[in-house]
C-alpha cells in the first residue's frame, strides 16, 4: 500500500518555544518498498511515523493509507490507531512482560476476533517464518535481545498487515547483533509483500536495508532517493556530510572542460563530473569522501585531478588506515588499505575520479 | 479523553489537599484558640501557657537525646549490616532480608512491651533471672531508662534505615574502590575515605528519615518512657490531651505545631537529599559483581552479632509474648512456671467485649481503609506519573506531605475538624486519618509500578487494533497489580497496628487494637495484653504472607530480560 503524506506540520510548544517537529511534509512512500526515513536525533523522524500509526495527531495535513485518508485536519477526519490495521516494532520492542510468546504474538488476533484454531494456526506459522517455532510457551521477557526482537517482528506481522513501522529497532542490540539481524529483516522484509517504512539515525542501517531513503533534518525532508543516489549523486550538503564522512572543500566553478565541470580550490584545479545546475564563478563546496581518495607513496608528475602533499598521520584501525594529509596547506581526512606501505611524514600523492567529485551548493 | 483527563488532576488535588492541609490548618487554628469549643478566637493563651511550662525545657532536651540517640543506634546498626550483606563473605545472607522486613509484622508497640517484660526493673524476665543467678539485691537493668527508649526505638527504625541503605550500597560504582586500592589505599583506609564519603547522602537520608520516625514515635515514649517519668513531645502532647480533669487540646495544638514544623522540615531535608545521592551514587550500565570482601576470621564473629541481632527483633519478642500469655504472672521459665500455663488470659481476652471490638474494628480499618487508600493511590500515581503537568507537581508534593506527619500530632489536628462534624467518634474519623497519614505509602509502591508500564507497551496494544478499553484491561492493569497488591499488604499492616493517631481518635465504641493493647499496658494486664498482641502478630503476619506469596506468583514473567 503506498502512503501519502500531504502538507503534515506538527509543532511542539516547549518552555515559550516553538518547536517544529514535522513543517510542511509532503512525501509518498511507494507500496512494497522497504522505505527508510534517515536523520539525526530530533529531525522529526520518529513524529512523521506516530503519525503516521496515528499515536499522534498533526497539525494540519492529510495522511493517506492506500486510498484511505486515516487523517485529515480540514475535512475532520481521524482513524484511530487501533483501526488502521498496521504492524509496528517498537525501539523497546514493547514486548509485554506479564504474557508468553504465543499470547504476545496472538493478540492482533485476539483483538479482531479470530476463533481460536485459526490464531493457533497463524501465530505457529508466523513463529515459524521468524524463526521462533517451539517458543510459544516461554516468558517472552526470557529471551534473548536479538529473540525478543524477532518476537516484536511476529507479533507486527502476525495480522499480514500491508505496512508495517519500524521505530529504530536495532538500537538496542550489540554490534554484531544489529549487523545479523539487519540481515535477517533484510531477508524476511523482501519475501513478504509489504510496505516497510523504517526509522533510523544510522546510515549504515539505512543504506543496507532499504529500497528508498528520505533524508530528514530539523523537520524537513530534505532528500528522497534509492540508497545509491543518496551515496553519489546528493546536491545537498547536509545529505552529503551526514551519509558519509566527507572533506568539504570551499570552491568556485571555472570554465567547463571535455564534459566535465571544472572547480578552483585550496588543492588546486580539480575537475569533477558534470553538474548542470552550477555556472562559472558559483562559489560551491566540494565533497571529498575519503574512500575515494586513492592515495601513492611518493610524488606524481602534474596531472588532471593529481595532487601530492604530506601524510600528517596515519592510524591503523584493521581494516584500514586512516589519517590526514596536508596539500597546499589543506588537510584532508584519508583512508587506504590496511597493507598499504605509506607511513606518517611521507609524501603521498593521490588521485580523485572526477565521477567521485561531487558539487554542492554552498 | 483529553478533557477527563484534564479534569482528573484537579479532582485529586482536591481530595488529597483536603486529607494532608486540613488536618495541619486545623492544627494552627486550633493552636490559637483555648479550646475545642471556642474555635476561631485568636488568642495567644495556649502558646503562652505551653512554652512558660518549666517542665518544658527538660522535655525538649529528653526528645533531643532520644531522637538522636535512637537514629544514630539505627543508621550505625543499619549501615553494618548492609555492608556486611553487600561486600562481604558472610554466611547465611538470607536473614539479612528477614532482619529489614520483621519488624513490619510484629507492631512497634508489641515490641516494646516484650522488652518491659524482659527488662523491667520489679519482675522483668532477664531481670529476674540475673537477680537469681547472680544473687542481685536490685534488678541490673533498667529499661524504663533514656537509654533503653534509645535503643528499643533504635531497633524500630533500623529496618527504614536499612531499606534505604541497601540499595544505595548496592548501585554504589565499585571502580571507585577498586581504583582507591590500584592507588596503594588499604580495605580500611578505602572504607572510610572512599565508600563512606560516597555514601553520605544515603547515610544522611537514612539517619534524618529516622530521626522523623522517633521524632513521632509514640509506642516507645508510652510503654517504656511514661513509667520511668522520661517524657519527651510526643508522649507530652498525650498527656495534655489524655490525663487530667480537661483534655487540653489547644495545648497540644500549640507543642504539635513546632514537632509539625521540625518534621516538615526534616522531610524537605531528606527529599533534597535523595534526589542528591541519586546524583552522587552512579550505577554502572556494566553488568559487575562488586568485589567481595573476605572477612577471613572474622567472618564467624560478625556472624555471630548479626544472629544475636535477628535473635533479639524477630524470636525474642514473640517468644517472650507468646509465654506471658500463657503464665498467670511473671516468673522466669522453670518447671513450676511450666506446670501453671494455661490458656486463661486467652479465654479473658476472647471474653472481653472491647477486645473482640477492637479487634474487629482494626480488621475493618485494615480491609475497608487499605482499599479505600490504595484506590485513591492509584489515581494519584497515574496523574504523578502519566499525566504529567504542573498540576500533577502539586499533587506530588500534597501526597508527600503526610510522610512527615507525626501521628499524634496530626491527631490532635484531625479532632479539631472531626468534633465540628458527624463523623466524630466514629470508625470513618480514623479511616479518614489513616488514610491521610499513609497515603505516601500507597503512592510510593504504585508510582513505580507505572513507571514500568513503559508508553511503548500500551501503544504497541493500539497498534494491534486493541481499542482503549481492551489495552487496559489485557495489558495496563495486569501490569499493575503487583504494585496494586504489595501496596495494599503494606496499607493494611500498617492499618491493622496504627497507634499514634488512634490514640487520639479512638473513642469508646471506636477501640482499635494497638490502643486496647496500650490500655492493657497502662494497666499493667501483661497476660491479656500478650494474648492479644500475638492475636494481632497473627493477622499482620498472615497479610505479609499473602504479600510475599502474591509477590512470587507474579514474578516470573515481571522480570525484563
Amino acid at each position: 500500500m503506498e502512503i501519502r503524506i500531504r502538507n503534515v506540520s506538527k509543532h511542539y510548544h516547549s518552555s515559550g518555544q516553538v518547536i517544529k517537529a514535522l513543517d510542511n511534509i509532503d512525501l509518498t512512500i511507494p507500496a512494497n518498498r522497504i522505505f527508510t526515513l534517515l536523520g539525526p536525533s530530533g529531525c522529526g523522524k520518529t513524529t512523521l511515523l506516530r503519525c503516521i500509526v496515528g499515536l499522534e495527531s498533526p497539525d494540519s495535513g492529510e495522511i493517506e493509507i492506500g486510498g484511505e485518508t486515516v487523517w485529515s485536519r480540514e475535512r475532520h477526519i481521524y482513524v484511530p490507531t487501533e483501526h488502521r490495521g498496521l504492524g509496528m516494532v517498537f525501539q523497546t520492542y514493547a514486548i509485554w512482560p506479564h504474557m508468553d510468546v504465543f499470547n504476545n504474538v496472538a493478540y492482533p488476533l485476539q483483538t479482531r476476533g479470530l476463533p481460536r484454531e485459526e490464531i493457533r494456526e497463524r501465530v505457529a506459522k508466523t513463529l515459524r517464518f521468524v524463526q521462533l517455532e517451539g517458543f510459544e510457551d516461554r516468558p517472552a521477557t526470557k529471551l534473548s535481545g536479538g529473540q525478543q526482537q524477532r518476537v516484536a517482528l511476529a507479533r507486527a506481522l502476525v495480522a499480514e498487515p500491508k505496512v508495517i513501522l519500524f521505530d529504530e529497532p536495532l538500537s538496542n542490540l550489540d554490534a554484531k547483533l544489529r549487523e545479523e539481524t539487519r540481515k535477517e529483516l533484510r531477508a524476511f522484509l523482501t519475501d513478504l509483500e509489504i510496505t516497510a517504512v523504517y526509522v533510523t539515525h544510522d546510515r549504515i542501517e539505512a543504506l543496507a536495508l532499504s529500497d528508498m531513503v528520505a533524508v530528514m533534518n530539523r523537520g524537513h525532508i530534505i532528500e528522497t532517493g534509492t540508497p545509491r543516489q543518496i551515496y553519489f549523486h546528493s546536491t545537498h550538503r547536509f545529505v552529503v556530510d551526514f551519509i558519509g564522512r566527507t572533506n568539504l572543500i570551499d570552491a568556485v566553478v571555472t570554465s567547463p572542460r571535455g564534459g566535465l565541470t571544472v572547480v578552483d580550490c585550496a588543492l588546486g584545479e580539480v575537475a569533477c563530473r558534470r553538474h548542470e545546475a552550477f555556472d562559472t564563478g558559483d562559489r560551491v563546496t566540494l565533497c571529498l569522501r575519503p574512500e575515494f581518495i586513492r592515495l601513492k607513496r611518493g610524488d606524481a608528475a602534474r596531472a588532471q585531478n593529481v595532487f601530492s602533499g604530506r601524510i600528517d598521520e596515519l592510524v591503523f584501525i584493521g581494516e584500514a588506515y586512516e589519517g590526514e594529509i596536508t596539500v597546499n596547506g589543506l588537510q584532508l581526512f584519508i583512508k587506504t588499505e590496511p597493507d598499504s606501505d605509506i607511513r606518517a611524514g611521507d609524501t603521498a600523492s593521490f588521485t580523485v575520479d572526477p565521477n567521485n567529485c561531487i558539487l554542492v551548493s554552498k | 479523553m483529553g478533557n477527563r483527563k484534564s479534569l482528573l488532576t484537579p479532582v485529586l488535588i482536591v481530595i488529597v489537599g483536603f486529607l494532608t492541609v486540613c488536618p495541619v490548618i486545623m492544627l494552627v487554628f486550633g493552636s490559637f484558640s483555648t479550646g475545642l469549643g471556642t474555635f476561631g478566637q485568636f488568642t495567644l493563651e495556649k502558646y503562652i501557657q505551653a512554652y512558660t511550662d518549666p517542665e518544658l525545657a527538660g522535655i525538649i532536651t529528653n526528645t533531643i537525646v532520644f531522637v538522636l540517640g535512637s537514629s544514630a543506634v539505627a543508621t550505625g546498626l543499619a549501615l553494618l549490616l548492609v555492608y556486611l550483606n553487600t561486600r562481604t563473605d558472610i554466611p547465611f545472607k538470607f536473614l539479612f532480608r528477614i532482619i529489614s522486613i520483621i519488624p513490619m509484622m510484629i507492631p512497634h508497640i508489641l515490641f516494646s512491651v516484650s522488652w518491659v517484660l524482659l527488662l523491667n526493673p520489679s519482675n522483668g524476665l532477664i531481670n529476674l533471672f540475673l537477680r537469681q543467678v547472680l544473687g542481685l539485691e536490685n534488678a541490673a537493668v533498667n529499661i524504663y531508662s533514656l537509654w533503653g527508649m534509645i535503643l528499643v526505638e533504635g531497633l524500630l527504625d533500623l529496618p527504614i534505615a536499612y531499606l534505604i541503605l541497601a540499595p544505595a550500597m548496592a548501585s554504589f560504582d565499585v571502580a571507585l574502590e577498586e581504583s582507591s586500592r590500584v592507588c596503594g589505599g588499604s580495605t580500611l583506609r578505602t572504607l572510610f575515605r572512599v565508600t563512606l564519603p560516597v555514601l553520605r547522602p544515603a547515610i544522611l537520608a537514612a539517619f534524618i528519615l529516622s530521626l522523623v520516625r522517633s521524632l513521632a514515635s509514640f509506642a516507645v515514649p508510652s510503654v517504656i518512657g511514661m513509667p520511668g517519668r522520661i517524657y519527651v513531645l510526643a508522649t507530652h502532647i498525650y498527656q495534655s490531651i489524655a490525663t487530667g480533669f480537661a483534655a487540653d487540646y489547644g495545648k497540644a495544638a500549640a507543642i504539635g505545631m513546632s514537632v509539625l514544623v521540625t518534621s516538615i522540615t526534616l522531610i524537605y531535608l531528606y527529599r533534597y537529599l535523595t534526589s542528591e545521592s541519586e546524583k552522587y551514587v552512579t550505577i554502572s550500565s556494566r553488568g559487575y559483581r562488586p568485589t567481595v570482601i573476605r572477612l577471613k576470621r572474622a567472618r564467624y564473629p560478625l556472624f555471630g552479632v548479626v544472629g544475636i541481632l535477628s535473635l533479639v527483633l524477630i524470636v525474642l519478642p514473640v517468644l517472650v509474648l507468646f509465654y506471658t500469655s500463657l503464665v498467670p504472672y511473671s516468673m522466669v521459665p522453670s518447671m513450676k512456671a511450666f506446670s501453671m500455663m494455661s490458656w486463661k488470659h486467652w479465654i479473658e481476652v476472647i471474653h472481653d467485649p472491647i477486645s473482640i471490638l477492637s479487634l474487629k474494628n482494626s480488621v475493618f480499618l485494615g480491609v475497608v481503609g487499605a482499599t479505600l487508600g490504595i484506590t485513591l493511590s492509584v489515581f494519584v500515581a497515574y496523574a504523578i506519573v502519566k499525566v504529567r503537568s504542573h498540576a500533577s507537581g502539586i499533587l506530588e508534593s500534597l501526597s508527600f506531605l503526610s510522610f512527615s506527619f507525626p501521628g499524634i500530632v496530626i491527631g490532635v489536628g484531625f479532632m479539631w475538624f472531626f468534633v465540628r462534624t458527624p463523623l466524630y467518634a466514629t470508625i470513618w474519623a480514623l479511616l479518614i486519618g489513616y488514610i491521610a497519614t499513609y497515603l505516601p505509602y500507597g503512592v510510593r509502591p504504585l508510582t513505580s509500578a507505572f513507571i514500568q508500564v513503559h508508553s511503548h507497551l500500551e501503544e504497541s496494544s493500539q497498534v494491534c487494533g486493541a481499542g482503549a478499553f481492551t489495552t487496559m484491561r489485557r495489558i495496563v492493569i495486569p501490569l499493575l497489580i503487583p504494585g496494586i497488591v504489595s501496596g495494599w499488604i503494606l496499607m493494611a499492616t500498617m492499618f491493622v497496628r496504627e497507634l499514634t493517631l488512634s490514640v487520639v481518635l479512638s473513642r469508646p465504641g471506636t477501640e482499635v487494637l494497638a490502643v486496647q493493647i496500650f490500655r492493657f499496658a497502662e494497666d499493667g494486664l501483661w497476660g491479656q495484653l500478650s494474648a492479644l498482641g500475638i492475636m494481632m502478630i497473627f493477622i499482620s503476619t498472615t497479610l505479609v504472607i499473602l504479600a510475599t506469596l502474591v509477590g512470587i506468583r507474579f514474578k516470573p514473567m515481571e522480570e525484563s530480560g
